[in-house]
């Protein structure tokens, strides 16, 4: 089995560094550009997100989640941490793009990672709603009052929708989580 | 913990996972911790990245200049780990082998780590040195035998390749282009091949106008009789550099099967996950099999 990016970057491997961006600079970037919509503030994200990556190489534990989540993990945690102390809001013209989804590519949550796949089937089984609250709060980056304001739900239906909804995903992929009454929170 | 209780604790769980939490909601997070809030977080924090890769498009190359940006703060980490770790070697410490880490947490370097990049260094000062004895130093030196020159292969065009596939598939369908919904573009002419067994295709396009890369691409998508309408096969983003006939290789993202209809779109740099298919600039439906004289 080939050994993982992260543990040769861990293993001082040089190569490793190109191969890392090579396997996941787009998608780094991707992620970026969708949560945070402005290029500068991307380039500089995925700047430090990179650092958090080899920072945190050695602390990969394949038998706990894919590379490529571990990276979409500490990629959105930087991204989180931006958006919080940017306060960043999302444009009208935005919302559009993000409200509107004819012609959305079948093909890319297959080819990005298998957990990917796993969520987009996770995703089919739920309420539309539910499907667009997640959908706009975690790939776009939209506050639940965002998504309000965009939707015209209830901030607090917004909310249900994003608790229900990510757990039901969790669930349906198969994560876990403890045995705390799942059913009530769902 | 009752039922109100757990809504407002997975909500706080989700909400962190999603959007972090703040010092008062944190606080709020620990104190109705029942001793399984990270466990929970943990796997929530997980689905929701699993999630954020789904709109993810990784074929969306990032700006080379952003890569070098990269490639030299990866360099500057390394001198610095190799810094800290002569002058303090690190001892391996299990405990602090948690999955889920804070990002701002200093890396722990490792010996061997420090080794590696060492003898990295040292192989490039060898190279280097090896460089300069054989190619750079004056006066006599080792006599470099001339290699006989290799020939390259010639690099078939596009219009070659579609060629050699329509002589060679045996399964190739065509469709020929119609005009989109872009009133200024009524003179696009062509077809579009593409063969099954080779998951390969060319399209033949004349009348689609030169487009300035860095303003906006066009977009192949492909319709696929086992897919749902509404959500084609990316087929790959492309530019028309020349007037007159161009010839384009059809990139499809997944194994394409049985495609009923193809559309090109006018979309920003890079190409689009969702299209709003405000500019279709041509389409063409799949009529009959191609000939290998097409």
């Amino acid at each position: 089995m080939t050994e993982a990016i992260l543990q040769r970057i861990s293993d001082g491997d040089r190569n490793a560094i190109q191969d890392c961006l090579d396997k996941y600079g787009g998608l780094v970037w991707s992620i970026a550009r969708k949560m945070l919509r402005n290029s500068d503030d991307a380039e500089d994200a995925v700047q430090e997100i990179f650092v958090d990556i080899w920072k945190n190489a050695g602390r990969f534990d394949e038998s706990k989640a894919s590379e490529t989540t571990f990276i979409a993990m500490i990629a959105r945690r930087r991204l989180i941490d931006r958006i919080r102390h940017s306060n960043r809001r999302i444009s009208a013209d935005s919302l559009d793009d993000v409200l509107l989804e004819p012609f959305t590519r079948a093909d890319k949550a297959i080819q990005v990672s298998v957990e990917a796949g796993q969520a987009a089937e996770a995703m089919r089984s739920l309420r539309p709603e539910q499907q667009q609250v997640l959908r706009l709060s975690i790939v776009q980056g939209m506050s639940h009052q965002e998504i309000s304001d965009a939707t015209g739900m209830p901030l607090g239906t917004v909310k249900t929708h994003a608790r229900r909804g990510l757990l039901h995903v969790r669930q349906n992929m198969g994560l876990g989580g403890s045995n705390v009454s799942m059913e009530a929170a769902i | 913990m009752n039922e109100e209780q757990k809504d407002i604790f997975f909500d706080l769980l989700t909400k962190k996972a999603i959007y972090g939490l703040d010092a008062a909601e944190q606080a709020q997070l620990d104190a109705m911790d029942p001793g399984n809030a990270e466990l929970e977080f943990n796997s929530l924090e997980m689905a929701a990245a699993a999630i954020s890769m789904m709109g993810a498009a990784d074929d969306e190359p990032m700006p080379a200049s952003l890569r070098s940006k990269i490639i030299a703060d990866a360099n500057a980490f390394v001198v610095e780990q190799n810094e800290q770790t002569v002058a303090w070697p690190p001892t391996t410490n299990d405990d602090d082998k948690g999955y889920v880490t804070d990002v701002e947490e200093k890396s722990s370097g490792s010996w061997l780590g420090w080794l590696g990049w060492a003898s990295a260094a040292v192989a490039c000062i060898a190279l280097a040195l090896n460089l300069w004895f054989t190619r750079v130093q004056p006066g006599p030196g080792p006599e470099i035998a001339k290699a006989p020159p290799v020939e390259t292969p010639r690099t078939l065009s596009p219009a070659e390749l579609r060629d050699e596939m329509l002589r060679a598939a045996t399964d190739t369908i065509k469709a020929t282009w119609a005009v989109g919904n872009v009133k200024e573009l009524t003179q696009v002419v062509g077809d579009v091949v593409w063969s099954d067994q080779k998951q390969a295709g060319y399209m033949r396009l004349k009348g689609l106008p030169v487009n300035d890369a860095t303003k906006e691409q066009y977009q192949l998508w492909i319709f696929d009789k086992n897919q749902d309408k509404a959500t084609p096969i990316d087929g790959g983003v492309f530019n028309v550099s020349a007037e007159g006939e161009v010839v384009i290789p059809i990139n499809a993202k997944i194994a394409a099967a049985s495609p009923e209809m193809f559309a090109i779109t006018v979309e920003r740099p890079g190409g689009v996950v969702v299209s709003k298919r405000g500019k279709i600039a041509a389409l063409a439906k799949v009529e009959t099999p191609a000939k290998p004289t097409a």
